[in-house]
């Protein structure tokens, strides 16, 4: 997970210090991936999907926490080495968690065929995963190891990393948009609306997005956000908003929202869940740093 | 690069994460290529019936040996009566069943089964 400093500059981190990073990890795992551990249509998502996909959907999620580890961590210096490891046992607590989870909630029992159980726990334990890695980074109050940062952080300011700040938005993306990616209602307002609306919830948005990155004064927005011209902006918005968008059609085709529908549907689904991942791409975005 | 600072608490949690994701990948892999694509196919069982306060029951256990989930099963128990009447039905309706998985449940009848001949059939399912 993205850590913080040890206070000895240097050395190991005493056992204390980490088990106090874990557990800020557990809390975060579970506060991210509440809403889908009570969801049903992920436990259906779980034993439905074809085992390539929830393979596939693995893979994913450690690129993604592989991203974020390198771009949000509280220490940029790390190497790709040690952001591995860190992928790697978030992704061990996210088993572990939703594993007790899942038991806990009467989902998994001991007479269920294994691919039953392995498919709800993995489905689940993708998100807790990157709850736990945000968890870590963010809800730590430790704030006297940011003067470590102090010095990267200016010269961060001076020049806005393309592709860190993409990858975030798309970490940021995901992370939003998951929560109401599985559930029914997202097929059944894309097989209801009419294309006039569609055009209003695409321009609706790219508007938050703009709104949230450029003008509304985040927490971060100043520091990772060029706002220099209108067209910066306008450029700026396109791209959270194809992000965006590239996160909710990656997660609905994970879903298999776009089995035997027409692409007028799938297009649909993908605007309408596009205006929770924009949400997540811009202010989840600045919150994740 | 960093030099790696860990103390055993961090190693262990990563020796048993590397553990988790390596072997749900591993099974995941073995499942895909040994899983064949076989549409669901659905084995109803009758159980002994057995007489409540109220009707009489009768356990069904139905398993999906097939490779794909069915989705919104219905099944039918039919009592055969002795005197050449119209058989009574029973029905069930069970939401899920995954691949290899096994669901239990109860049809009821009001007359004593016993006795009687008892046929269960799958009526019909979706895909999911």
């Amino acid at each position: 997970m993205p850590r913080r400093k040890s206070k000895k500059n240097g050395t190991c981190r005493s056992v204390s210090e980490s088990f106090q990073e874990y557990g800020r990890g557990v809390a975060g795992g579970l506060m991210f991936s509440l809403p889908l551990l009570y969801t049903m249509e992920v436990w259906w998502a779980g034993f439905n999907a074809h085992p390539w996909r929830l393979a596939a959907y693995v893979l994913a999620t450690f690129v993604l926490l592989l991203g974020y580890n390198r771009y949000a961590g509280l220490r940029h210096d790390a190497g790709m080495t040690e952001v591995a490891i860190d992928s790697v046992e978030e992704l061990g607590l996210g088993f572990i968690i939703a594993a007790l989870a899942l038991f806990l909630l009467g989902r998994i029992t001991t007479e269920m065929p294994v691919n039953e159980i392995a498919g709800q726990i993995v489905i689940e334990a993708m998100t807790v995963a990157i709850g736990v890695s945000v968890g870590t980074a963010q809800l730590g109050g430790d704030k006297e190891d940011e003067g470590i940062e102090g010095d990267g952080g200016s010269k961060g300011q001076s020049e806005i990393h393309f592709g860190g700040q993409t990858l975030l938005a798309f970490c940021g993306a995901t992370l939003f948009a998951a929560n109401v990616a599985p559930t029914e209602e997202i097929v059944m307002i894309a097989i209801e609306i009419s294309w006039l609306r569609l055009i209003g919830l695409a321009f609706v948005s790219l508007l938050i997005g703009s709104l949230i990155l450029h003008y509304s004064e985040f927490t971060g927005a100043r520091e990772f956000v060029r706002t220099d011209n209108l067209n910066t902006v306008v450029v700026g918005s396109i791209i959270t908003y194809a992000v965006a968008l590239f996160a909710a059609a990656l997660i609905l085709w994970f879903f298999g929202r776009f089995d035997g529908v027409s692409l007028y549907t799938s297009l649909a689904q993908v605007i309408v869940l596009g205006v929770a991942a924009t949400l997540g791409a811009s202010a989840g975005r600045l919150l994740l740093q | 690069m960093s030099k790696l600072a860990k103390n055993w608490v961090e190693w262990t949690v990563f020796a048993v994460g590397l553990v988790l994701v390596v072997s749900a990948l591993s099974y995941l892999v073995y499942e895909g290529v040994t899983m064949g694509s076989d549409p669901p196919s659905l084995e109803v069982r009758l159980g002994a019936p057995e007489q409540r306060t109220h009707n009489f029951i009768v356990p069904v256990t139905v398993t999906n040996h097939g490779d794909e989930t069915a989705e919104g099963i219905t099944i039918e128990v039919s009592m055969e009566n002795a005197g050449g009447q119209e058989p009574v039905r029973g029905e069930l309706t069970i939401a899920f069943l995954p691949r290899r998985a096994t669901r239990e449940g109860f049809v009821t009848f009001d007359q004593d089964p016993r006795a009687a001949q008892l046929k269960a059939r799958v009526l019909g399912y979706e895909k999911p």
